[in-house]
């Protein structure tokens, strides 16, 4: 059977020279549908919103302007403040997520009754819609009529009303929390098979030799894991980099620019005020800062898979 | 007889899908909630019409014109849109709507300064189809609680006398300002300002005439009256402060005329008046349409059912029921069509909303209304939050910002 199998397998170069393909050839054949969806989905339009922003593309025209945009984008200061807030937004967040997501991984890897319980109880913020998640949380936050003010008032934490979206920095970190609420599930589910793929025999020698949890869980768990969670820092801080959608129902960049990331605020110049070529000019930023950080990211990837020797 | 009768089923089915697809399909948006009065237009219209398929979409305020104007941009566009008048000029700048067809007799009907709203260049780009004035809602329960006397506040230190005193009461907001990322935050800021005798731009040269010393008093007042207005007004928008208003947590605040419906039941003891005036000026308000338009279309079947819609949508008859029945300031001088006793006539309540017209004020016509929006934002904000500097500080640099607004 095994052997039939890769006598069919080692055929096929030799039918595709039957059919007069040379082996490049059929190879180019088997990667075309794969090389033209990538064109498709991602080379075109990354190319053609590299082509607008050296454009002043409106709605029904445009005309090249050169790097108008580009002089125009980094000779603004406010551009630097939004390219800082988004990556303190990022890390934040990415690192919240990672630290509630370990810990909860730690607890739902716990062998207590009800296990399977609590591991489907943690789905709910990542399966439901993120936009009635956020419309939930636009609740919880409201001043007058939300949870969170009400029980602040109640146990004596807050004088009065207290309107979470309304001002920048309570704006800011409530979108955290909501951004961290939504995050941390999948983490937590990524850590987990992760830490249940971990070898028993070195939690079981380890106890033998009178090593505590904490310790077990410090020299043991976290460093056969790393892997997983250096992925999961790089793939949660692309994500979160181009968040859009919960900053965008809750406070919609505001109050007065305090929560815009970079993806708010090309959005924003692109969609909002229909500034097609000055949104693409910050899409190619937002593409541009986020390659430099995830080859950083890969490198250091790369370095901690061979200190650990994950092939 | 089998065969026959399968023939005779697919024959009929084909002949029904060559009927549909005769048929004109005219895609609708209509902005904001569902209003009986236009889906009784659009059923005649269907029954009159059916070769042509009317659908309907309704979308929230918030994302409406967004949408309506990103189809169309993206080569897709609706038919027919209910929108804000405001975005009419950028739309017809970027040759993406068609002008309305309002026969000449109708002109003269409509109320003083409304065609204003969808007119440039001497073409009207919208079917004008909701128009409104503002006016001040109050809580005469709370304000007698407060120990004073439920009367019109007639001039802003009487306004903040009132909500100071609602406030220091019991802690009820005293007034609800709009600070919210929304076009109303802009339009209460209007009301007030065109109440001090302020104005934004020149309507002959355009030139901007934000840079004021009634803009900074208007700016000083919202400064003055913060302390007794809701928690967080960077948080709200005006049509969300009915619900702090029906709550009895808000003691006034300014609104079109719907708002009486809106809150007839749960504020019974509620006073009306005129927006209080400023140092500088007489009371006023902005007056804001909003229309139909008609999106330029491949197919000309489809632009002449949108006109055709429009039209019938906005004759006299449909908005007198759309008016008299939505709580709309009356968009028509009803009297010349021949209605002998309008719903606003001899109605003090009315009346109000009536007189604003000839003092009211007009939504800046400019074709990046965005941008002005976010101008009028961050002023109001940075008055709000206490950042971007001083009231003489903010308005300067508002009015320096307008000026790069196209």
């Amino acid at each position: 059977m095994s052997d039939q199998m890769v006598s069919d397998t080692a055929s096929a170069p030799a039918v595709a020279r039957r059919r007069g393909l040379s082996e490049t050839w059929f190879a180019w054949l088997l990667i075309a549908p794969a090389v033209l969806f990538t064109a498709v989905i991602v080379a075109w339009p990354l190319l053609e919103t590299v082509r607008l922003s050296f454009t002043d593309a409106t709605i029904n025209s445009e005309s090249w302007v050169g790097l108008a945009n580009y002089h125009e984008l980094l000779g603004s200061a406010k551009f630097y403040v939004v390219v800082g807030r988004t990556f303190f937004w990022m890390a934040l967040s990415v690192s919240l997520k990672l630290v509630v997501g370990l810990i909860g991984a730690s607890l739902l890897a716990a062998a207590v009754p009800g296990r399977a319980l609590f591991r489907a109880l943690i789905m709910p913020p990542w399966v439901i819609p993120i936009a009635i998640g956020c419309i939930g949380w636009l609740w919880l936050y409201n001043g007058q009529f939300g949870f969170i003010s009400g029980m602040g008032q109640r146990l004596g934490l807050l004088d009065g009303p207290f309107e979470f979206l309304a001002y920048k920095r309570s704006a800011f970190y409530s979108a955290i929390v909501t951004d961290v609420w939504v995050g941390t599930p999948m983490v937590s589910l990524f850590f987990l098979a992760a830490m249940q793929g971990v070898n028993r025999d070195l939690y079981e020698a380890a106890w033998v030799d009178g090593a505590g949890r904490w310790y077990r869980f410090r020299r043991i768990t976290i460093p056969q894991i790393m892997p997983t969670i250096i992925s999961m820092a790089l793939l949660s801080a692309i994500w979160t980099f181009n968040s859009f959608d919960i900053i965008y129902i809750l406070t919609q960049g505001g109050p007065r620019g305090g929560t815009t990331t970079m993806i708010i605020d090309a959005y924003k110049t692109a969609f909002g005020n229909y500034n097609l070529g000055e949104g693409a000019t910050r899409a190619v930023a937002i593409v541009v800062l986020l390659g430099l950080f995830s080859l950083a990211y890969l490198n250091i990837l790369n370095r901690v898979n061979r200190h650990y020797g994950v092939k | 007889m089998k065969h026959t009768r399968t023939l005779l089923l697919a024959a009929t089915l084909l002949g029904g899908t060559a009927v549909a697809a005769g048929a004109t399909e005219l895609s609708v948006i209509l902005c904001g909630d569902a209003r009986p009065a236009d889906q009784a237009v659009v059923d005649k219209f269907q029954a009159d019409n059916p070769d042509i398929k009317v659908s309907i979409e309704q979308v929230p305020w918030g994302t409406c014109q967004d949408k309506a104007m990103t189809l169309a941009a993206a080569g897709n566009p609706v038919g027919l849109a209910y929108i804000g008048s405001r975005t009419l000029l950028k739309l017809s700048k970027d040759d993406l709507i068609v002008p309305a067809e309002i026969s000449a007799d109708m002109v003269d009907k409509y109320q003083p300064g409304v065609l204003k709203t969808v007119s440039s260049g001497g073409k009207y780009w919208g079917y004008p189809h909701a128009f409104s004035t503002k006016a001040l809602y109050i809580n005469c329960d709370l304000v007698t609680k407060a120990g004073m006397e439920c009367k019109a506040p007639e001039t802003w230190a009487d306004m903040i006398a009132m909500a100071k005193a609602i406030k220091e009461k019991d802690g009820v907001a005293g007034i609800g300002i709009a600070g919210k990322d929304f076009d109303n935050t802009m339009h209460m800021f209007l009301d007030f300002l065109y109440s001090n005798g302020g104005s934004v731009l020149n309507a002959d040269t355009g030139e901007v005439t934000l840079d004021s010393p009634q803009t900074r008093e208007t700016l000083q007042m919202y400064a003055d009256i913060l302390p007794y207005a809701e928690e967080g007004p960077t948080a709200w928008e005006r049509d969300q402060m009915k619900d702090l208003f029906n709550d009895q947590k808000l003691g006034m605040y300014v609104s079109g005329p719907w708002a009486r419906g809106q809150s007839k039941d749960a504020v019974p003891n509620m006073l009306v008046a005129p927006v209080p005036h400023g140092p500088s000026g007489a009371s006023g308000t902005i007056l804001i349409t909003d229309s139909l338009a008609v999106f330029k279309q491949k197919d000309p079947a489809v632009q002449a059912a949108a006109q055709k819609l429009a039209a019938a949508m906005s004759s006299g008859d449909a908005q007198y029921d759309l008016d008299s029945s939505w709580g709309l300031t009356p968009i028509f001088q009803y009297e010349k069509l021949g209605v002998e006793k309008p719903y606003y006539m001899d109605d003090p309540f009315w009346a109000i909303f009536v007189n604003g017209i000839s003092t009211g004020g007009p939504e800046p016509m400019v074709t990046d209304f965005k941008s002005l929006q976010g101008v009028f934002t961050a002023m109001i904000q940075g008055v709000m939050l206490g950042e971007g500097g001083s009231v003489d500080e903010l308005v300067t640099q508002a009015a320096a910002d307008l000026a790069e607004v196209k």
